[in-house]
């Protein structure tokens, strides 16, 4: 069955009011609860409330539903595989070869007198020439996807039901697919932190759970504090006992002691910390079309009728100065730079819905001959059914166009400019992603 | 060594600082889930639960799949249908349970005809069900009985007919089975350190009496030490059964207030004062 | 979940593991068309409809020369059960499941999450297509097994990092194979859907990147974003989107440019199942 497919009890007349109100243009879309198109319903939304885990929420919709997402962290130990390390040293010694011979020479010289193990070597030789240094800890600091874990829990649903995978998969895209959020999970090359985070729905699946879920996972993220690291470089890693000392796994811009304090720690806190100080971690938003019109956080009627909707992943992060284009603009209004990281279509509950019948086609409302045509519109040979519509017209008519008034369960799919509108709408400037982030911005971390 | 004998003794305070005969610090609230027909939060030191109410409805047997079900009077009522989610990150080492994990199923069966006991179901028919869905989100002692006050709690939120509170608590022995004292005083409401060292037992009472609904106990004591326990978890119970009274009262009476509800007949024979 | 119902076989790599140095990576052409594609329908007599596809590997380094084969076997529309409640619409189930052999590294017998959620994608791509009106009270089962998936087992061990580009080659390759098997079992659609994927590559930091059409994951030094599109061309609309890595946020250009290609991928798709449709229906009146 569909993913979104929930019991929703409209009649088709009911539906087919819903669409023709939501595919208005004059007046732009009238909701069902009076909102604007981009209009969020209110939520309430508290962090912090479980101190046994690293990092938690908990967000109310409106509509009733609820989540609470916990956080929690493990280190382990990085798997090394011997071919990696062969492959990426051969890779920075050809590297030196080719640009600095001299130096390589220099180099191998002192290398015997360190008396130490090859990793060693490399990380000294690496260290005295600063921008190898520089390119190297960017180097070194990778992550894998597999550093972070992501269950999502919907009460009456299977955990390997195929919309809680959906559900599950499509969080856990967006979390890694810039590769940036598994880059602070990093350790020292020997270690990593394991993040475990567990989305709990708590309240009955009343509508389509994806942006309540995102949400509150993003404010459980902005709220994860991971202990301050004490050893230095590939040591055995050591944490302050310190809670109030630890530190912010998306660090925020305002708390300029905090990172001052962990700057000094070590080399890798520093290169933690100097990361991006306005990265956040992504949020998703529904986003569905009805008509020519497209409206956010669709409530569970209004999904009932939309023609396509989509899942919109995006995340803001560091102002980047790699693109010159783009600079210009961010230059003069940028506030929050935000990336698109992922998108999919969602398969609307629309085309579960029952169809009306219209009149012409109706033998109990309208013709007596009308009751053999629409017999056999419905008959399931498909060679027969059209050789019958071509004799009775008016039976192919309702088969394919729509009446005004009678609800059809949308066919094919959206137009290629409608969902780039839809994208575009999320990211534009001053656009909904920023006012919900603006939002969230607002929630005490405590 | 949780619970250190030598400074029990000597001060007779336990490792968080309570008497033997003291429960720990409760929260509650009614009616926390606007959705829900029912809802209610319920703290006990670090024990967290939020218990989630749907029904009564039709009988549906596509969902209870995984939940644990009991019959209300007698075949003739309403079914009580109990099921437990406990976070993965409700405990202080990451673990995530199963649907079929056979503890959990245990408890659900326990919590599920503790509570059809007290559920007047005659009211709803055989072919009804009350879906009672219990989030554990955090995890520190006494979970089962938390689990039943939070259920109780939930029930009278949701207006379902009941003879009275179904209250659980747990009471335990100063020292292990092994140490053989005759001697060792009852503990009342245990933490998990305590619970992983010392003989414990679950007792669910129908409110303030002494008709025990429920009892679980899955350690090795003394039976002389048995009685006493016993008596110290009804005693418990009693505590609880106020508590949980004390949160219905206020949040009526705040209903009375806010207008949500007319200071009728039914209201009168509450005793508001 | 564990698989307990069947002995299974060491979990592990299905290939000897290379410790060659990485061979200077093949000449990516900056080809503008997508792999070629053998499709074939009707080649499981027992199923409504079926079809099989093959892409060809560019540059083979052993003898067989595919580097993506799918089958594809439509079971209905039939009756459902009595005990199901009454649907106005066809009831569309799709499985998508990888043979244990058809990755690097071996995949059990039970569908795990890539799978299942390969398996959402796909069902979303079709129930666009499918009239689904036409068919109440009533079933289809889509069952595609991935035989070989689009992954490099040449590439040795040292470069190893799967981001599971290679899901969105699968996905497009599901959905073109699943449409013509659709036709096949005479499922009415409202147009032929077929898939395809488009990606931004860069070879390395220094040189900008471009977009490439049907990326062969082993060819381009990294992907940062790609999309997979179902797409009916007749229509011009689109039943499935699904994109995802890093675009800076501000660039709705290369986004849209990706969308293109992707709809050009999907279009040269398109062609090879109507040639074969078409191949299809001569032969069938030839014999009759």
């Amino acid at each position: 069955m569909s993913s979104t497919s929930q019991h929703l009890l409209l009649s088709p007349a009911e539906l087919a009011y819903l669409h023709g109100s939501l595919s208005l243009i004059t007046p732009g879309p009238i909701r069902p609860d009076g909102r604007s198109p981009t209009q969020f319903r209110p939520l309430t939304a508290e962090t912090g409330i479980l101190p046994g885990t690293n990092g938690s929420a908990r967000i109310c919709f409106a509509d009733g539903t609820e989540a609470v997402v916990g956080v929690k962290a493990e280190v382990e130990k990085t798997p090394v595989s011997p071919y990696e390390f062969v492959a990426s040293t051969e890779g920075r010694k050809d590297h030196t070869v080719t640009s600095t011979p001299q130096k390589k020479i220099r180099k191998s010289k002192k290398a015997p007198a360190a008396t130490e193990g090859g990793e060693d070597e490399i990380a000294m030789e690496v260290d005295e020439d600063e921008e190898a240094a520089a390119a190297a800890a960017l180097d070194k600091v990778r992550g894998s996807p597999d550093w972070v874990e992501l269950s999502v829990e919907i009460p009456g649903l299977r955990d390997d039901d195929s919309g809680t995978i959906f559900l599950t998969s499509m969080l856990t895209e967006a979390l890694l697919a810039d590769g940036e959020f598994v880059k602070k999970l990093w350790i020292n090359r020997r270690f990593h932190w394991k993040i475990y985070l567990d989305i709990i729905l708590i309240s009955p699946p009343l509508s389509y759970p994806l942006p309540l879920l995102s949400l509150t996972t993003h404010l459980a993220l902005l709220a994860t504090r991971l202990p301050r690291l004490k050893s230095e470089a590939d040591e055995d890693p050591m944490f302050d006992d310190d809670w109030a000392a630890a530190t912010f796994l998306y660090p925020r811009q305002d708390t300029s002691s905090g990172k001052a304090a962990s700057s000094k720690s070590s080399k890798q806190t520093s290169t933690a910390a100097a990361a991006p100080p306005a990265s956040r971690p992504p949020i998703t938003l529904l986003v569905m079309a009805v008509g020519d019109n497209i409206i956010f956080d669709p409530s569970k009627e209004e999904l009932a009728v939309a023609d396509s909707a989509v899942a919109v992943s995006v995340a803001e992060g560091p102002s980047s100065e790699s693109e010159p284009e783009s600079e210009s603009i961010s230059a003069t209004t940028t506030k929050r730079n935000l990336h698109l990281l992922s998108v999919r279509t969602i398969d609307p509950p629309s085309r579960l819905t029952p169809p009306g019948v219209p009149n012409s086609v109706n033998a109990s409302a309208w013709g007596t001959m009308t009751a053999a045509t629409a017999a056999s519109a419905a008959a399931p040979a498909s060679a027969s059914a059209s050789e019958a519509a071509a004799k009775h017209p008016d039976a192919r008519v309702t088969e394919t166009e729509d009446v005004v008034g009678v609800w059809k369960a949308p066919r094919g799919g959206a137009k290629f400019a409608m969902l780039g509108a839809m994208v575009a709408k999320v990211l534009e400037r001053g656009g909904v992603a920023e006012e919900v982030l603006d939002g969230l911005e607002g929630v005490d971390l405590g | 060594m949780p619970l250190d004998t030598s400074t029990y003794n000597l001060a007779l305070l336990r490792v968080d600082g309570r008497r033997w005969n003291e429960l720990r610090q409760q929260k509650a609230q009614m009616g926390v889930q606007p959705s829900a027909d029912g809802s209610a939060y319920l703290e006990m030191g670090n024990t967290k639960i939020q218990c989630i109410i749907s029904g009564p409805n039709e009988r549906d047997t596509k969902s209870t799949s995984s939940a644990s079900t009991a019959p209300t009077s007698g075949g003739q009522g309403a079914t009580v249908a109990v099921s437990i989610m406990i976070a993965p990150f409700a405990t202080v080492d990451r673990k995530r349970r199963g649907r079929n994990d056979k503890r959990v199923q245990e408890m659900q069966t326990t919590i599920a005809s503790g509570l059809a006991a007290a559920v007047q179901g005659q009211s709803y028919g055989p072919r009804s069900t009350i879906h009672i869905s219990l989030n554990v989100l955090s995890q520190d002692g006494s979970l089962l009985a938390c689990l039943i006050n939070a259920a109780s709690l939930a029930l009278v939120d949701a207006g379902v007919p009941m003879t009275d509170y179904l209250v659980a608590c747990t009471a335990g022995s100063t020292s292990s089975y092994a140490a053989a004292d005759e001697e060792a005083d009852p503990l009342l409401d245990l933490n998990t350190q305590e619970e992983q060292e010392l003989p414990f037992l679950t007792l669910a009472t129908m409110g303030a009496t002494d008709k025990v609904v429920a009892m679980v106990c899955e350690s090795r004591v003394q039976l002389t030490r048995l009685e006493g326990m016993m008596a110290t978890a009804a005693d418990g119970c009693k505590g609880v059964r106020d508590f949980l009274d004390g949160v219905v009262r206020d949040k009526g009476e705040l209903m009375v207030q806010e207008g949500a509800i007319g200071r009728g007949e039914v209201v009168s024979s509450m005793d508001l004062d | 979940m564990a698989d307990r119902r069947r002995i299974n076989g060491p979990v592990g790599a299905t290939t000897p593991p290379i410790f060659d140095k990485p061979a200077a990576p093949a000449a990516a052409k900056t080809r503008d068309a997508i792999r070629k594609i053998f499709l074939k329908t009707g080649i499981t007599p027992s199923a409504s409809g079926s079809a099989y596809l093959e892409l060809e590997n560019p540059n083979p380094k052993r003898p067989g020369n595919t580097s993506l084969k799918l089958s594809c076997t439509v079971h209905g529309p039939r009756a459902l059960p009595r005990s199901a409640p009454f649907s106005p619409h066809i009831i569309l189930t799709t499985h998508v499941k990888y043979a244990p052999f058809a990755t690097r590294q071996r995949r059990g017998y039970l569908r795990d999450s890539s799978e299942r959620d390969l398996g959402v994608h796909l069902e979303t791509a079709l129930r666009g297509a499918i009239i689904a009106d036409r068919w109440p009270k009533s079933g289809v089962d889509i069952i595609v097994t991935v035989v070989e998936g689009d992954q490099d087992r040449d590439s040795p061990e040292s470069q190893k990092d799967d981001e599971g580009w290679d899901m969105m080659n699968v996905l497009s390759g599901c959905i073109t194979v699943a449409s013509a098997a659709i036709a096949d079992a005479g499922i009415d659609c409202v147009d032929t859907v077929a898939g395809g994927v488009a990606a931004l590559v860069c070879k390395d930091d220094k040189t900008a990147p471009t977009i490439v059409m049907d990326p062969i994951v082993a060819e381009h030094g990294s992907i940062l974003a790609a999309c997979c599109v179902a797409y009916l061309p007749t229509r011009d609309e689109i039943t499935n989107m699904w994109f995802k890595g890093r675009l800076p946020g501000a660039d709705m250009m290369v986004y849209d440019k990706l969308m293109e290609k992707s709809l050009v991928a999907c279009r040269c798709a398109n062609r090879v199942i109507v040639q074969e449709l078409n191949e299809t229906v001569r032969k069938g009146q030839g014999i009759s």
